[in-house]
């Protein structure tokens, strides 16, 4: 190892990437585009009210619990319309999108009461997008069961607890934005880096600069090497970039007729930014060898493309960024488990939601295995740099 | 030495010897071998069979190659970096870059001033005029270069060779390797190659005398067995077309 000729290649990297104003943009600006964007849509998006239809097949009992929930609406975000007592009616009603969910009081409702059984409720939904209708009926449940309990007589409804939430680490009212954020800043890092490295080897390839390089004295590690620093040059740039956004919370007031908002994510981190950076860079440098081995395999930079949905996209579903390991299924499990961005997942969340500093055995095995992972392929990456290409 | 791939013998029991301070020549069409015998020579391919020896080191050895200058027929040039950025980077890989030689290396192939051009935004002509100035920035010993002259006008190609002339008075050796008869005589020693085989070999003027051919064109078809037509003498594959 020439201390000045990994120098040579390393400044060749980066000054490759500088003139290169695409490419620079797609490293600084892209990423933190997509992050403003994902914030903005995670906290800016207002939750429609829900239209709740309440249909009442049972005379007086339901038309007590009909007119709590008329009452109770102000505080909920539940606009309550009163269905009649035809159920029947009410599902044309949710078909026709006249409403977004329906609470049917069936007629057996008082008789149960009375007689001991169990009363039941039915909410009626469209059934066709899961995930919103899963949130009405949350915030219908929830505004049932309050006016339920308030409709009680004093001296039961005031025995019922109230629940407080607390929480250890990110604060009751966090957000998916605030445990997503983090986890972020390593996996932009891992996706441009592989991409960029994986053309630009290809190019060295098939532009002839390889072989002009393997007709020098330059070695196979000082070639991986120095694009690892090239790349970690800019990779650096980048997570710090986005991990001051996502940290930042700058509060603009409204100008004129620009309304106020916010600089930032600010999400709450109660870990350094040194420990946030080196998760990052351990695995944006098994992407820069990653990158350089796959491009071996690759002919041209379409095929070099073909790789996003073979190495990027599963580790994006199975590295714990939207569900986590412990909950997949037992086969994925494992392998979850030999897939860099797992740890890197794992590290940066524990960094940066729970403060965990390098005394933390998660910390420390995830970047020994990340750090284990990129010497992997270093080697890996070496060998498919023949000096001899037979 | 001999370099198979699969069932192809690209070099053929090829035994060169060529001693320091003279101009070789590869000459032959394309695909009969003399880049794979460039690239054995430099260690980028192992041979099948025999050795090749640069300099009394038996390649591939990574020391010696501080002391080779490679010009290959491909580009082999960063295309968002400048002329001067290039030449820098190549250089810088043989040890510590001397500028003043940098310097006088763009004059020689008549790149100065055009040190902040990006290569890319160059003529093909003036790009192979940039490998040329990388494969001579380090002072080699010996010079390897694959088809040298290809898209380089008249007056400037007479400039090469004016100027390989004058590196091998200073001791340097040099391979070129060429597909253009016309230039070849400027050789002082020529190796007719076919299909991996060294065919003929000496100096343009002996090797015409040989063939009794007025010109080396003539003297190349006539050692490869060929009539002017290229094919086969003595036998008549064509039939009327």
């Amino acid at each position: 190892m020439d201390g000045r000729r990994l120098l040579a290649v390393t400044r060749r990297v980066v000054e490759g990437i500088r003139r290169d104003h695409r490419t620079l943009a797609l490293i600084i600006v892209v990423p933190l585009v997509i992050i403003i964007l994902l914030g903005w849509i995670i906290r800016g998006s207002s939750t429609p009210e829900v239209r709740l239809l309440v249909v009442n097949a049972d005379g007086q009992a339901g038309a007590a619990i009909t007119s709590a929930l008329l009452a109770a609406t102000d505080t909920a975000p539940v606009v309550v319309i009163d269905g009649g007592s035809d159920p029947a009616a009410a599902r044309d009603a949710i078909a026709d999108g006249d409403a977004d969910v329906a609470l049917i009081v069936p007629d057996s409702f008082e008789a149960d009461i009375l007689t001991g059984a169990e009363p039941s409720l039915t909410i009626l939904t469209p059934g066709v997008d899961p995930i919103e209708e899963s949130d009405s009926v949350r915030e219908v449940g929830l505004l049932v069961s309050a006016t339920l309990a308030a409709s009680l007589p004093p001296e039961i409804s005031a025995r019922i607890p109230s629940i407080e939430r607390e929480t250890i680490y990110l604060p009751p009212d966090a957000d998916a934005l605030d445990s997503i954020a983090p986890v972020f800043l390593g996996y932009f890092a891992y996706f441009f880096v592989f991409i960029l490295t994986g053309i630009s080897f290809l190019r060295e390839r098939i532009g002839g600069t390889l072989e002009r390089l393997l007709a020098t004295p330059v070695t196979r590690g000082e070639i991986v090497l120095g694009y690892s620093i090239g790349f970690g040059v800019f990779a650096t740039v980048q997570v710090l970039l986005l991990t001051a956004y996502v940290l930042a919370g700058i509060e603009v007031p409204a100008i004129g007729p620009l309304p106020a908002f916010t600089i930032g994510l600010d999400v709450p981190s109660a870990g350094s930014v040194a420990l946030i950076l080196a998760i990052a860079l351990s695995l944006a440098f098994g992407a820069v060898s990653l990158g350089i081995f796959l491009s071996t395999f690759a002919r041209s930079e379409l095929q070099v493309l073909q790789f996003i949905p073979i190495v990027i996209v599963p580790q994006g579903l199975l590295g714990g960024i939207f569900w986590p390991i412990e909950n997949l299924p037992a086969l994925l499990q494992p392998i979850a488990r030999v897939l860099p961005v797992t740890y890197a997942v794992e590290g940066l969340r524990a960094v940066m939601i729970t403060g965990a500093d390098l005394a933390s055995r998660t910390v420390q095995i995830d970047l020994a295995v990340l750090t284990a992972i990129a010497l992997i392929f270093v080697v890996l990456a070496a060998r498919t740099i023949r000096r001899e290409i037979a | 030495m001999r370099k198979t791939f699969g069932a192809i013998r690209a070099v053929d029991g090829i035994d060169l010897g060529l001693e320091p301070g003279r101009i070789y020549g590869l000459l032959g069409p394309n695909g009969s071998g003399k880049t794979t015998l460039i690239r054995l020579l430099l260690g980028l391919a192992r041979p099948s069979g025999g050795e090749a020896r640069v300099l009394g080191t038996r390649m591939p050895s990574r020391e010696i190659l501080d002391r080779i200058g490679y010009m290959p027929q491909g580009e082999g040039l960063y295309g968002e970096l400048s002329v001067w950025e290039n030449l820098r980077f190549f250089g810088s890989l043989y040890g510590t870059l001397d500028r003043s030689r940098a310097t006088a290396v763009l004059e020689l192939v008549e790149l100065s001033g055009r040190e902040r051009t990006p290569a890319l935004e160059l003529s093909g002509g003036l790009r192979r005029r940039l490998s040329l100035a990388i494969a001579l920035v380090h002072d080699p010993a010996v010079l390897f270069l694959d088809e040298p002259t290809v898209g380089i006008d008249p007056a400037l190609r007479v400039q090469f060779w004016d100027h390989f002339r004058s590196l091998v008075g200073t001791g340097t050796t040099i391979l070129v390797s060429s597909h253009v008869m016309d230039e070849a005589d400027r050789c002082d020693d020529l190796l007719f190659i076919r299909t991996g085989k060294v065919i003929a070999r000496g100096s343009g003027a002996e090797l015409r005398a040989r063939a009794g051919a007025a010109d080396l064109e003539a003297a190349f078809l006539a050692f490869a067995g060929l009539d002017s037509t290229g094919r086969p003498t003595g036998t008549d594959q064509g039939g009327a077309a």
